[in-house]
């Protein structure tokens, strides 16, 4: 029941975020075609970003948390959150190429974000493709699955700090000029993040159930 | 102390007594490191004002897959023979197999990059400016890097059903970050960059040899640290 509130009061934040990001909320640009709306890609962008990194986060902890415990549930919510992270992952990406061919003339180029981004989603379908190989039980997928989870968010600092080491292309920030596009932006992030978390617990909740009938069957 | 240097030792030379006898990985790597380079040379002829450049590239690029080759059968051979098990049981510790491994992938990967190293500097025309003891220091620095991922993966996929194919793009998926500044190192070194222009004007952004350097130390010290600490998990029965 809370899940399905949950859900209700996502889709009309998605809707209403949507609504002010396309009215009140509309950036223009880039400067050599001011009457683009290709910087509203922004309110997709950034929370993408942002839930990428959580669900990355979300599967650092439930690796550890499987190492130490053993328990099942903590295999799950990492797979979860490596399925949820791919595609925001993928989101971000695409997003994101899509506004650097708008406003810098390309669809990708070296910049530091950006091959943090692209590893960002080659770390969880690697990790993906690492689960879907292993022969065995389920207790040594879960543990070869954690190991790999752990080293792999041990690269994401790593990415970030090599990339001083490229010339960046990047927008530092961004600055709104308007109340109502702070106020899409946030809605969209609030949204977005939701979303986010509500896609893992269904998805743990469906390998539950998933793992049940492979037990019984 | 004594015990652990005693199982690290036993291991070790194990490894390098069967490498020894058999003949069978250092070898294949070289002729391996032959033709990658010979193919990036060749393709490096469409633009051969830049041939310099593409050097360093070509030497990172061999390291790490022959390493590969050297990696995948440090585990391979333990499990086709089942001696994997007689390990495990032995009174070992799981972190000590690790690090004589890591050790014999660190020496095969030494000794092919004594032999591809002069190979790649002279179909490259590249010429060492700098100091040869950083240029041995960025040299073994990428290969305990790249040993310490490939080591504990190739344990990992002896469990899987891809096994060598798995491996490498567990392998380049980490050593991603670590091919950037290894690179800018080779390129200073080698004088493709001037070094007094490294870090200055329009080469402000990418840092100098010395911070490249210790970007290579500090990836090598988590990596092998986080690979020896959790080894144990992937041998685990």
């Amino acid at each position: 029941m809370i899940r399905r509130i949950l859900l209700f009061v996502n889709l009309i934040l998605i809707l209403a975020s949507m609504w002010i990001a396309l009215t009140i909320g509309q950036i223009r640009g880039p400067q050599a075609n001011p009457d683009s709306v290709v910087r509203n890609i922004i309110y997709a962008h950034v929370p993408s970003s942002i839930c990428a990194m959580l669900c990355f986060v979300v599967l650092l902890v439930a690796s550890i948390g499987y190492l130490i415990t053993s328990k099942r549930t903590w295999d799950l919510l990492a797979m979860a959150s490596a399925e949820v992270g791919t595609v925001f992952a993928a989101i971000l990406n695409l997003t994101g190429s899509i506004f650097s061919r708008a406003e810098w003339g390309m669809w990708w180029t070296p910049s530091p974000r950006l091959v943090s981004a692209a590893l960002l989603w080659f770390l969880c379908v690697v990790y993906l493709i690492l689960r879907s190989s292993i022969a065995g039980s389920a207790d040594k997928k879960a543990r070869i699955c954690a190991v790999y989870g752990i080293i792999a968010f041990l690269d994401v600092p790593m990415v970030y700090i090599s990339a001083r080491y490229m010339q960046d292309i990047h927008q530092p920030s961004f600055s709104f000029d308007a109340a109502g596009q702070r106020l899409a932006f946030f809605m969209s992030m609030a949204s977005i993040v939701l979303l986010g978390a509500l896609l893992i617990w269904i998805r743990t909740d469906l390998l539950k159930i998933k793992n049940r009938l492979e037990e019984h069957f | 102390m004594n015990y652990f240097l005693q199982s690290l030792k036993s291991v070790f030379v194990k490894d390098v007594l069967i490498e020894l006898r058999s003949r069978q990985v250092l070898p294949t790597m070289i002729v391996q490191g032959m033709l990658i380079v010979w193919v990036l040379r060749i393709a490096s002829e469409a633009v051969s004002s830049a041939v310099t450049v593409v050097g360093p590239v070509a030497l990172w690029i061999a390291f790490i897959f022959s390493g590969l080759l050297a990696q995948e059968r440090s585990f391979a051979a333990e499990h086709d023979e089942g001696c994997i098990n007689g390990l495990i049981v032995a009174p070992i510790d799981e972190g000590t197999i690790y690090l004589a491994k890591l050790l014999v992938n660190v020496v095969m990967l030494s000794v092919y990059e004594l032999v591809l190293t002069p190979i790649v500097m002279l179909a490259f025309k590249l010429t060492l400016s700098g100091n040869i003891g950083l240029f041995i220091l960025v040299l073994m620095l990428g290969n305990i890097g790249i040993s310490s991922v490939g080591t504990l993966f190739s344990a990992v996929v002896q469990l899987t059903r891809t096994r060598g194919s798995l491996l490498s793009i567990l392998v380049l998926a980490i050593l991603a970050p670590m091919m950037v500044p290894a690179t800018f190192a080779l390129l200073i070194l080698f004088n493709v960059i001037p070094p007094e222009l490294a870090g200055t004007g329009a080469l402000a952004f990418v840092g100098t040899l010395k911070t490249a350097i210790s970007y290579m130390a500090v990836f090598d010290i988590v990596f092998v640290t986080a690979c020896w600490l959790l080894f144990g998990f992937v041998v685990k029965e």
